[in-house]
């Protein structure tokens, strides 16, 4: 939603192309040939439709997609039988598509020089902690959109809206989601540490960059303090939904009102103007 | 079971590590019999923090070839990806791309696959999407889904059918 609001502010044109699937990164597990599949699938979709550029804003199909990218231009043999079996859904990937995340297109395509000239309602300079996603920085050997060690994207991005960010201990802390098919209790305990571990530092929200955390870090929140006996809600918001409120998109438009976490206090947090 | 109550009898299974090992080389251009147990993976593995995972230790047993011992062992399917391991080894292998590859293989083998895998497998094949969009609630109780939050209805594959026989014949084959 917030994506969809944002990218016609920053001057993206988007179009929204029928025949998607599931990038299968979550039964990548069970059988990766699927997940080489779908996720190829999906680039060949958007070949047929004539598009060139793909932003996708969830980190994990942004990893199968880029995976499926690296093992396709470096195995023949395997992108001819994945050709092959596209084959009988008329499609053909060529590998041709390039892969945008949100950090990719806030950071590198569209510019903090940019964002900052279009901001209408700077934040008051509130400390957040952010949270990349471990999908989102790792591994580089597949081509991530920032740092895996030390990754600076979102703060720089941050800065510019006037919203202040410091490194803490558990920043690239996993979210443990991976676990939900099978051991869905460990992922909550995985979240509820961090988000006590973000309260006892003061740290007036969590941002994060990644939908897959989110909803453990946001619509999970609730059962995830219980796991840990904390009382303390963090407000957590997606990059998009706080870049989206400086830029002066109505919160109802940004999803806002979606959250589950107390994130509308986020948006109380601008100068007035 | 854990691995320790298996591995006690057990033999090499030479053929097995053998094909592991092609499998990693072709897609991920690792080779594990670089490892030399520094445990730098374990040291930072998000999963060992909570669980009894030490991606040092699935290496060495792949080493050994002890790998229907893990293939039966509930161990390997506690790995979360957080690809630390794979970020961090000083000799560029990769644990997670050998829990991936012995979890695939168990899969073949006939394992009984844990928790919902089979539900969300069983939705790609027959909707390509893992699951249908549900409905959520916004913070005044108000019930919102795609169609009143103004988002249309979701992309979808045109042709299940076509797509579900695409995959059944690749999900047979071996990498």
């Amino acid at each position: 939603m917030a994506a969809r609001e944002i990218l016609p502010v920053l001057g993206v044109d988007a179009v929204y192309p029928e025949d998607f699937s599931c990038c299968g990164e979550h039964v990548k597990s069970v059988n990766q040939l699927i997940t080489l599949y779908l996720s190829a699938r999906n680039m060949a979709v958007c070949e047929k439709n004539g598009l060139e550029n793909i932003y996708v804003p969830c980190s994990d199909c942004h990893l199968a997609l880029s995976e499926t990218k690296r093992v396709l231009n470096g195995s023949a043999e395997l992108k001819e039988r994945i050709n092959t079996a596209l084959a009988s859904e008329n499609l053909k990937y060529t590998g041709a598509v390039t892969l945008y995340h949100t950090l990719d297109l806030l950071h590198d395509y569209i510019g903090v020089e940019k964002i900052k000239s279009l901001v209408k309602k700077p934040f008051n300079g509130i400390t957040v902690a952010t949270h990349y996603g471990c999908k989102t920085i790792r591994p580089t050997e597949v081509g991530r959109p920032d740092n895996a060690e030390n990754p600076q994207k979102m703060e720089k991005i941050l800065t510019a809206i006037g919203v202040n960010t410091q490194p803490y201990p558990e920043k690239l802390d996993c979210c443990g989601a991976s676990l939900l098919a099978n051991l869905p209790e460990t992922p909550l305990t995985k979240t509820g540490q961090k988000l006590k571990a973000i309260a006892e530092q003061g740290f007036a929200a969590m941002v994060d960059a990644c939908p897959w955390c989110h909803k453990m870090y946001d619509s999970k929140q609730a059962k995830a303090l219980e796991t840990v006996a904390s009382k303390s809600a963090v407000p957590v918001v997606n990059l998009l939904q706080i870049v989206g409120i400086a830029l002066g998109i109505d919160k109802e438009k940004l999803g806002l009102n979606l959250n589950s976490s107390p994130a509308e206090k986020i948006a109380a947090e601008v100068t007035a103007s | 079971m854990s691995i320790n109550d298996q591995t006690s009898m057990a033999e090499p299974q030479k053929e097995i590590r053998q094909e592991i090992n092609d499998r990693l080389k072709k897609l991920q251009d690792e080779v594990s019999e670089f490892c030399f147990q520094c445990a730098k993976c374990t040291s930072g593995c998000e999963a060992h923090k909570l669980l009894e995972l030490e991606p040092h230790k699935i290496m060495a047993l792949l080493k050994r070839g002890l790998i229907d011992e893990m293939k039966n062992s509930e161990i390997i399917w506690t790995c979360m990806s957080c690809q630390k391991c794979k970020e961090r080894c000083p000799q560029k292998v990769a644990p997670v791309d050998v829990l991936m590859a012995l979890k695939n293989y168990a899969v073949a083998s006939g394992i009984e696959v844990p928790g919902k895998y089979t539900d969300m497998l069983q939705s790609i094949l027959s909707l390509g999407l893992l699951q249908e969009p549900q409905e959520t609630m916004a913070n005044d109780g108000s019930t919102k889904n795609r169609e009143s939050l103004g988002l249309g209805p979701v992309s979808r594959p045109a042709d299940v059918n076509n797509l579900m026989m695409a995959l059944s014949s690749i999900a047979i084959e071996k990498v």
